[in-house]
């Protein structure tokens, strides 16, 4: 199929079988079975009204949504497009599969898994294409995750053509906070051929998000707007056609060229919009970018990448992998950002970790709670596709290099997933000692990055660092490197700069001086620790030498906040470790554990300091003396303080202090899960060792888990009546083991009746409950 | 609009708090105004009556049971409201269970209590719109004997999906979690409170504040 500009699609389907006496109630899509005539009627009219391309009655044709309708996701598909195609011979239109979200929300806010929503996408489109449609529409689209696995679906199962538009409201964000510049981004980079905006307003308040679309994408633009706003009391919408027709020149003078109409339009808007001269647009120029769900970060300046999240002489972080710890990692990612960093690198390579599952796993808790992009580092190009698979927004890659190998196996991979990639100007001699052999080796990467179809904006170059006390005069090439791929070839570059200085005094000076020099030769991207002050003072420095930083603004703020040289109150020399925790002073815990270490053991200070101060806290609470933010607060300061001591211990090769294992659960069908999040927060700073299983757990899951980790309490909870059940039958499954577990059961429904009733051992009627349970299960030899 | 925090506060049984609660409180109640768009949708609908319950022909949805009927007894039309915090609620909280679980544990009342803020303001338009009209107390499904499994037909009806982003799992659970669904019955004669009130409460047999002897409306 061509795309030819502009183009005129079609309105609105739903609200016009509700005008032709669709019943309320009614799965539209069965029409296409049960009354084909009404369905063919709206076509019909799109077509005669100038419709080049109509979306088939297939817009819910899931195979959740027909599970109780009696007829296959293939049956419906088929009929649907197979009708549309029987009208548009009339004018020789075209057919859209439609596709919408599945209805129900993705992992991680809701449980649906990501593979999953990519196998029920992957059903409809092979169906749509077996029947003869000409492309496909994703289209009200609100979870970037959802319309990622639609395109890839997609793209997988056949060759259409594939429009993608998604909704926003009124704020420039669809419901889950995805920005139409992350959805331009993500979706041309998978390989979409046209992206937009359908539903949820009219066209005038479409406007300002149709330009920053265009603003992010070489693709054409697409604008289906509602007729306005429906009235509450007669369903009536707002805006007539003619209004409709001419809002519309405003949308196609914003930037869309590909036009029709969504909820409340009928043929007479798409008539007149036929009627109606289109001005055309000027395309602007696209600079690179990489984004996530809510962040789309142009890479036209200079930006951190965090180098933290990378094993590599990191005990504490190699354990954390081992252990399939990703709370810890997580605590990096954040760390980071908050210092600074405007991009993440994550390595999970280390001997004993699977890295193509870890390597998933580790993106997607980090994304989970950090909003900035990632750039997925590692050798294992299995690893490499499993984690670009799951990322949700436009990724970097780091990296691919002048080897033959590694140019045939990572581009096409950067190319599939649409991400950024980093080129190292190595190959199979190794690192060439001279500037120019660098640059040739990126040159080589640009050629065939261009050849497989990665545009230029999405390479970023490193010209490597190499330690300056042992090979001095490389320095210098490495940055004449930088200036020349910046400057002749055009490039982005990156540079890991604190190599420089190993195994010199002052290492900080000689990386410091380095940075500066990098940066100015045309560094745009240096990968640095930004946890350190010196190193992001640098940056800010460099920031208003260069204009980015306008009026100096940042630089101002930056150190204006750290006018007031003393810390608060909290900073105060006489407090002791018990006195911080009960305060709940982080920072102070952990600095005064630290402290407090050079003299005492490990366990006295468990025994001694944190034990007491969080039974006094937690005592308190249940006097009411103080209440659940103080109890968490000071259940986390003791986190602080466990962390030092776990990590003296692992510097001593002895393993922590462990007080039992404790599984927990949210049972399934059950989503809301803060109530056993606290729990768990509480009970791993007694000492406890949790497996947290998550939400909507499975009964023969939480049975297994329990059965594999031996563990003598698993804890349950459920919020809702219609999720007791659930909680019933697992307590049941668990006393069906050899060795059946206590199970203490919590939750807003719950009550100690109910607790008795289903056979579990123990009520907890709040955090201090299930602590106090732990302690009685646990004391018993 | 704002968000009632000492509701919230009373949610977490911390109505006496101190002042450092009293802080976070305000301080994550700014920062969800800030960064988030409560939002509400609803519709009337026309009610007839027939064997199986009260039938609401336009949003092709019965309400069996004696609550339905009791409710709207005196009622011509019921409107029907679905009031969300949004996804980013979800994120926000994600977020913040990881960096700070006492402020999550904040956020997680603030963002109850600011449902039902923006219920009243929903009420408050739908009475605006029916000058003259009486209305009954909001009630939901779950509530007494009307099945929380309408919640399906629910979201349909108003098309919530489509319109606010809202789903539903097979339990019946809304997404995203600050979610509330509610009828709101509409007649001619002044309504009394059948619905607010312990009676009708599922937590009257656990409730914090019962066992006080107070009363979480107070």
């Amino acid at each position: 199929m061509e795309i030819k500009l502009p183009m005129l699609l079609d309105g609105a389907m739903g609200t016009m079988l509700q005008k032709s006496g669709m019943k309320p109630g009614t799965v539209p899509e069965t029409l296409n079975i049960t009354d084909p005539e009404m369905v063919a009627a709206v076509h019909r009219a799109y077509y005669r009204a100038g419709s080049r391309v109509v979306y088939a009655n297939t817009f819910g044709a899931n195979r959740l949504k027909m599970k109780n309708t009696g007829y296959t996701v293939q049956e419906i598909i088929a009929a649907g497009v197979r009708l549309a195609k029987e009208c548009a011979k009339e004018t020789g239109g075209l057919v859209g599969l439609d596709v919408g979200p599945i209805g129900v929300m993705l992992e991680p806010l809701g449980t649906l898994p990501f593979g999953e929503a990519v196998d029920i996408y992957r059903e409809i489109m092979r169906a749509g294409a077996d029947a003869g449609a000409d492309m496909i529409a994703i289209e009200t689209m609100s979870d970037l995750a959802e319309t990622r696995a639609a395109l890839i679906a997609a793209k997988e199962a056949t060759d259409l053509p594939v429009f993608v538009t998604m909704s926003f409201d009124a704020t420039g964000r669809t419901f889950t906070g995805c920005t139409p510049a992350s959805m331009a981004r993500t979706m041309e980079g998978l390989g979409a051929d046209a992206v937009g905006i359908n539903c949820s307003l009219g066209p005038k308040e479409m406007i300002p998000m149709i330009r920053e679309i265009r603003a992010n994408t070489t693709l054409p633009v697409i604008a289906k707007p509602n007729a306005g706003l429906p009235d509450p009391v007669t369903g009536a919408y707002g805006v007539d056609a003619e209004s409709f027709a001419e809002a519309m020149k405003e949308l196609a003078a914003a930037g869309a060229e590909i036009v029709g109409g969504c909820c409340g339009t009928n043929p007479d808007y798409i008539a007149a919009l036929a009627r109606t001269e289109l001005p055309k647009a000027e395309r602007p120029a696209i600079g690179g970018a990489v984004c996530t769900w809510a962040v789309c970060l142009s890479t036209d300046r200079v930006r951190v990448i965090g180098e933290r999240i990378n094993p590599t002489g990191k005990k504490r972080l190699q354990q954390a992998l081992l252990e399939d710890d990703t709370d810890y990692i997580v605590e990096l990612a954040i760390n980071q950002a908050d210092a600074g960093a405007d991009l993440l690198d994550i390595n999970v390579g280390y001997p004993g970790v699977d890295e193509v599952s870890m390597l998933p796993k580790v993106v997607q808790a980090v994304q989970s709670a950090v909003d900035l992009p990632l750039q997925l580092d590692t050798t294992n190009p299995e690893a490499l596709e499993a984690a670009l698979r799951v990322y949700h927004g436009k990724a970097a890659v780091n990296s691919v290099n002048g080897k033959e190998e590694s140019l045939n196996t990572v581009l096409p991979l950067v190319k599939k997933y649409g991400a950024a990639v980093v080129g190292l100007t190595l190959d199979e001699n190794g690192i060439p000692d001279t500037a120019e052999k660098r640059v040739a080796i990126a040159r080589r990467i640009l050629e065939r990055a261009t050849a497989v179809g990665i545009p230029k904006e999405d390479l970023w170059i490193d010209c490597l660092t190499l330690t300056v006390s042992a090979q001095q005069e490389q320095a210098m090439e490495t940055l004449k490197a930088v200036h020349t791929v910046r400057n002749e070839l055009g490039l982005k570059t990156v540079l890991g700069v604190s190599n420089i200085s190993f195994g010199l005094p002052n290492r900080m000076l000689v990386t410091r001086a380095f940075l500066a020099a990098a940066l100015e030769a045309g560094l745009t991207l240096p990968i640095v620790n930004p946890n350190q002050k010196e190193i992001m003072d640098v940056i800010a420095a460099r920031r208003v030498l260069s204009g980015e930083d306008e009026g100096c603004r940042g630089y101002v703020d930056r150190f204006a906040e750290e006018a007031p040289a003393s810390a608060a109150p909290a900073a105060n020399a006489e407090m002791t470790l018990g006195d911080a925790i009960r305060k709940g002073l982080r920072k102070e815990a952990e600095r005064l554990t630290a402290e407090a270490l050079k003299t005492r053991s490990e366990m006295e200070l468990v025994e001694q300091e944190l034990i007491p101060a969080l039974e006094e806290t937690g005592e308190k609470y249940e006097q009411g003396k103080v209440f659940l933010p103080q109890l968490l607060s000071a259940a986390q300061a003791a986190q602080s303080a466990f962390g030092e001591i776990r990590g003296s211990l692992l510097q001593k090769g002895e393993q922590g202090t462990d007080r039992g294992a404790v599984i927990m659960a949210t049972v399934q069908g059950d989503i809301h899960d803060i109530g056993k999040n606290i729990v768990i927060t509480v009970l791993e700073n007694y000492g406890y060792r949790v497996y947290d299983l998550g939400k909507d757990v499975a009964p023969e899951v939480i049975v297994k888990e329990a059965r594999e980790k031996g563990v003598k309490l698993v804890g349950l909870s459920a919020l809702m009546t219609t999720t007791l059940p659930a909680m019933a039958e697992t307590v049941k499954q668990l006393k069906m083991l050899e060795e059946p577990p206590l199970v203490m059961v919590g939750g807003a429904v719950v009550t100690a009746d109910y607790a008795q009733a289903i056979g579990a051992e123990y009520y907890a009627k709040d955090v201090r409950d299930a602590v106090k349970i732990a302690a009685r299960v646990f004391s018993d030899p | 609009m704002k968000i009632p925090v000492e509701e919230a506060l009373r949610y977490m049984g911390a109505a006496q708090a101190d002042e450092a609660t009293r802080h976070l409180a305000e301080e994550t109640a700014g920062m969800l105004e800030e960064r988030l768009r409560p939002r509400f949708l609803w519709r009337a609908f026309p009610i007839a009556r027939g064997e199986e319950g009260i039938r609401l022909e336009g949003a092709g949805m019965t309400l069996p049971g004696t609550l339905a009927e009791k409710m709207l007894a005196e009622c011509d039309t019921a409107a029907l409201m679905i009031a969300t915090l949004g996804a980013g609620f979800d994120r926000m909280m994600q977020e913040w269970e990881k960096r700070d679980m006492a402020r999550a544990a904040v956020m997680d009342v603030c963002g109850s209590a600011w449902t039902e803020a923006v219920c009243d303001e929903a009420e408050e338009e739908i009475r605006g719109r029916f000058p003259g009209k009486y209305l009954t107390d909001r009630f939901s499904p779950g509530y007494g004997d009307l099945p929380l499994q309408l919640q399906a037909g629910f979201l349909q009806a108003l098309d919530a999906g489509r319109k606010l982003g809202i789903t539903a799992n097979e339990s019946y659970l809304l997404l995203p979690c600050k979610s509330v669904t509610a009828i709101i019955g509409l007649a001619d004669r002044p309504q009394g409170a059948k619905i607010r009130g312990c009676g009708y409460c599922r937590l009257r047999g656990e409730c914090a504040y019962r066992k006080r002897g107070i009363f979480c409306g107070d």
